[in-house]
Order: structure tokens, then sequence, then C-alpha cells
């Protein structure tokens, strides 16, 4: 655990946003997002320091101030998840400071949490190519579901919500709207913040996790390369 | 040791980093291979960009440590913002910019195709300005007149495929391994080249290249030949493909030679590695400069020697810089 004084930097581009946060002493001082518009493409490249930096500058630290970073690791877009992860291993390399790999999907599960104590809170993000991220705790905050790329067909079976109320929050819990109620799972207005991951539900993750070691430090990919599969298909054909 | 230079390249699938002083003498040059891809028959992008993340941190280690040196004592850091595989170059970009702007020092963003330029600057023996460049690899055909250390004007570049890929897909045919330059160039040496006629596309205007038809060309002579003609002939095809290949490089790199009046020539990318295409290079009657093969091909000592004669970023630019998949610096 880290001292209550220590400033904690933490930064998510698993999405197509860039989510910056920056606490001091478990408190939120900054938070900073670049959100692209639906037709736009994500900005991490772009926006990722630059907003770390104007948030450093907001708390008036400068980066040997830092007590640790946190950052998202996924499952997300492949790019957007190594331009997080290749930046917290520069930093890393850079500070010496103690680096935690945050899930993306639990970071995005905590406001809902808070918001609703008593549920299972689905965290559902875009996978893309129709399918969905999903991870899920229960309302005692046990893993209930391991995060994973799931067919729409598959979202109300994995969450067992017949047994357990369940609440899903997330970019792919509106892509899916209908397929999760159709199961009596339930999923907040489309412009609910729970919908939003935040940079201060970050920092929390960052704050309490384990620092991990640079090899350690990989992205939550889920999903194994397509020319990977399609190579062991051959393989296995022949 | 002053004006130390980090340098990180992953343009392709290999993870560099190196570190140059600034007299241009490499204090350490540590190359990371990504040998999976010979499995594929190729470079696999996401796969590349995958193993970047898991090669750069302990590369860049290693070449600090080869260097003698800790991050406390580089005092710019540079890194190849493109062309390339995007993925691929977003890891190195990212890692780099975070490195520098943690470290409070500059950044210098370098085109890869003036990394190779600048392998003839590093020291202990560089090659001064003006000469004509050729730059022949897997990824790239560049025909240049090089006329100061921060630039180069593009006299020709391919149509099609680059040369390093035309060696890959004719050894291929062949039946040979990926990745197929050497493999194609060793089942020459036993083959004549005259024994079938490939095109150089020498009707392509100006100095620019096309290996489409020679690729095309070997296509319909192995079809012709039939399987188990062709197979007997392989080393004749191999051959004669080369030097369709060499040919063209010649071809172009001598009449660029004339029209410039230079008389100095420097080649360099992995082509430069193929020893037909550096006997011919000799004979041009120019002064030749060929990097050691660890500087031809790719590698982050390059980008450091182009950094070396390149402005840094601004503080803005550098947080905000971004790879470029194809094209030139913007
Ligand atoms: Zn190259």
């Amino acid at each position: 655990m880290t001292s209550p004084a220590g400033a904690v930097i933490a930064f998510d581009t698993a999405t197509a946003a860039t989510v910056v946060g920056l606490t001091v002493g478990g408190t939120l001082v900054c938070e900073l997002a670049d959100r692209p518009g639906e037709d736009q493409r994500p900005r991490h490249a772009e926006r990722l320091l630059t907003l770390c930096e104007e948030a450093l500058a907001q708390a008036g630290l400068g980066w040997g101030g830092l007590g640790r970073i946190g950052v998202g690791v996924g499952p997300g877009t492949f790019t957007g998840l190594r331009i997080g992860v290749a930046t917290a291993q520069g930093l890393a390399q850079a500070t010496a400071l103690p680096v935690i790999a945050v899930s993306t999907l639990e970071a995005l599960s905590l406001r809902a949490r808070a918001a609703e104590p008593l549920l299972q809170i689905a965290a559902v993000g875009d996978a893309r190519r129709g399918e969905a991220y999903v991870a899920a705790w229960s309302a005692d905050g046990t893993p209930t579901v391991a995060a994973q790329a799931c067919p729409p067909e598959r979202l109300g079976a994995v969450f067992a919500a017949d047994l357990n109320p369940t609440l899903a929050v997330g970019d792919g819990a509106l892509i899916f709207r209908k397929e999760l109620e159709s199961r009596g799972i339930e999923v907040p207005e489309d412009g609910s913040p729970l919908h939003r991951l935040d940079g201060g539900s970050l920092c929390e993750l960052a704050a309490s996790g384990a620092p991990v070691s640079s090899q350690e430090l990989v992205p939550h990919y889920v999903r194994r390369p397509d020319a990977e599969i399609a190579l062991q298909a051959r393989a296995e054909n022949s | 040791m002053s004006g130390a230079i980090l340098a990180i390249e992953t343009s392709c699938d290999d993870s560099c980093a190196a570190v140059v002083d600034a007299s241009g003498l490499i204090l350490s040059n540590v190359i990371a291979s990504q040998s999976i891809h010979d499995k594929y028959g190729g470079v696999v992008p996401e796969i590349a960009a995958r193993h970047h993340l898991h090669l750069l941190t302990p590369t860049i280690d290693a070449a600090l440590s080869d260097a003698g040196l800790t991050l406390d004592l580089i005092e710019r850091v540079a890194v190849t913002q493109g062309p390339g595989l995007i993925g691929a170059l977003l890891v190195g970009v990212a890692q780099a910019k975070a490195i520098a702007a943690a470290r409070g020092v500059p950044l210098v963003a370098v085109d890869h195709l003036q990394g190779h330029v600048a392998a003839n600057f590093l020291g202990p023996d560089p090659f001064e300005p003006p000469f004509v460049c050729l730059i022949a690899s897997g990824g790239h055909t560049l025909l240049a007149r090089v006329e100061e250390q921060s630039s180069y004007t593009v006299l020709g570049e391919t149509l099609d495929d680059a040369a390093g890929e035309a060696f890959d897909k004719g050894a291929r045919m062949l039946g040979l391994p990926f990745p197929g330059g050497p493999a194609l160039e060793a089942l020459a040496g036993d083959g004549d080249p005259e024994a079938f006629d490939f095109p150089t596309a020498r009707n392509v205007k100006g100095f620019d290249f096309s290996f489409a038809g020679v690729k095309t060309s070997l296509l319909y002579a192995i079809a012709d030949l039939g399987e188990a003609e062709s197979q007997l002939r392989r080393a004749d095809l191999a051959a004669s493909y080369q030097k369709a290949i060499v040919d063209a490089l010649i071809d172009r790199l001598d009449r660029a030679l004339s029209a410039s009046g230079l008389g100095r020539v420097a080649i360099g990318g992995g082509v430069a590695a193929n020893g037909p295409l550096r006997q011919r290079v000799s004979e041009l009657g120019a002064e030749t400069h060929i990097p050691a093969m660890k500087l031809c091909t790719d590698n982050a000592a390059m980008i450091a020697g182009a950094a070396r004669f390149l402005p840094d970023c601004s503080t803005e630019a550098a947080l905000a810089l971004d790879a470029y998949p194809s094209g030139s610096k913007r």
C-alpha cells in the first residue's frame, strides 16, 4: 500500500478516450480526458503525455514528486494499449517509479459499484468485430467473470444475470443495450457518467495495486493476433 | 561523453536502441531481432508491435549498459517517427517521448530513410556529403542525392515492390525460406546469370524503380519450365533473377552518378549485403562507401547519427509527437 500522502498519476488508452487522473493522498487533484467524437480517431499518441504534463502542472508537481504510476492495461484496442504501456515503461525507466497495471474494465466498474452497492457490476467495453470485452464483480467485490471478448448472444449468460441482479456499464453496454436488457440486465441511460472511464478510478486502483516489473507490464490483449490463429489452424488442418 | 544521444528504432521487426556521442562515435548499438516472423513468411505487423513492447525496454537497458552510461548522462533522445509499420513505430515513439519528458531532455524525431543515409556519417570512418546514396531493403528502395548531413533529395523510388521484397518474393517462388535474400544469393552462386533474360524496367522514367515485372517474369518462367525442369534449373533461375534486380539498381545508380557529376556513392539497407551488388558498385569508378552491415540493416545508431544534424522538437511538439506510416516527415 502507498502512504496516504503519495501522489499517483494514472492513465488509460484502452478505449477511444485518453484518460488521465492525478491524486495526492487519495484525493483527486486533477482529471483530464480527451474523448474523440464518434467519427473521430483516437488521439492517444498526441494527447497522452500532454495531458499528463497538464495534470502535473495543475498539481504543482514534477515527475519526481510522484509516488507511483498507474496504467490501464485493457482489454481494449491493441494500438491504444501499447501506447499506454510503452509510455508507462518509458516513464518507469526514466523515473524508477513503481508502475501498477490497472484493469481498464475494473476501473470502469468502480463508480457503478459506488452507485449500486447491492448489484453485480458488469463492465462492458466495445471490442469491435461485433463483440464486447466483459468482466464482472459481485456485490461484495469478488470477481465473477474474468475479462474476455464475448459475442452478443453470450452476453446475458456470461454474467449469470438470472441469479445475480446486474448493472452493466461502458460503451459496450450502450452498443449491446438490447441484448443485455433482454436478459434482465440493467443499463444506465445513455448519457450517464457511469459509462465513462474516469481518472479517479484509475488512480484508486493504482494506489492499492501491487507494482509490477517491466517484463510483467503487458497489455491484457485477451485476443491473440489473427495471423497466429490462422497459422495454428493451418497447422492443425495439415 | 558530452552530447550523448539515446536513439530508438522500431519501424519494422527489429527492436533497436543505441547510444552515439556528439562526434558520431557509436558507444553502443543493440538490435533485438524478432525471428518469430520467419514462420509466417513475412513480417506480421500486429505480432511485430507486440514483440517490440516486450523487447524494447531490455534493449534500451542493454544499450545504456553497453555504453557504460545511465539515463542521467543522456542529453538527447532520438526516435524513428516513420515511415514503417504504424503499430511498431508507436511503441518506440511512445517510449522515447516518455523517457525524454520524464528526464527533461530534448526529443529528436527522425525519418527512417534519413537514418539510413546518416549511417554514412557515423564514426570512426564517416563519409562526407556530397554523394549519391542508394538505400535498398525489404521495406524501401531509394536513390537520393545527399548534399548536406540534415537532408537529401529524392532522385528515384520504387513504384511497387522494394528491392529486398523482390528478393524475398523470388526466393519464396523458388521454395527458399524467409527471409529470402541471403538464401537466393547462395543458390544463385551455382547458377548462370545469363540463362534467363528477366526485365529490369528500363522503360520506367527517370531514376524510379519497378520490381513487379521481374517478379512476374520469374513466375512465368517457373510455370513454363514445369515443376521438374524448374526444380533442376533453380540455380539458373535464381542467378538470372538476382542479376535482373542488381542490373536495375546499378543502371539507376550509374545514371544518377553521371547526371550528378559527384563521383561519390554510398549504399545501405539490407540489400547492401548482396555480394554481386557490392561487386558491381565497386566497378562504377566512383569513390564508394558501404557502412558496416550492422549499420546498413535497420539499427538505432543510424537514427542517432541522423539526430546529430537535426533540430530538437519543441517541448509541445515532443509531447504530441505521433508516428507516420508512409511518406516523409511532416
Ligand atoms: Zn530500413
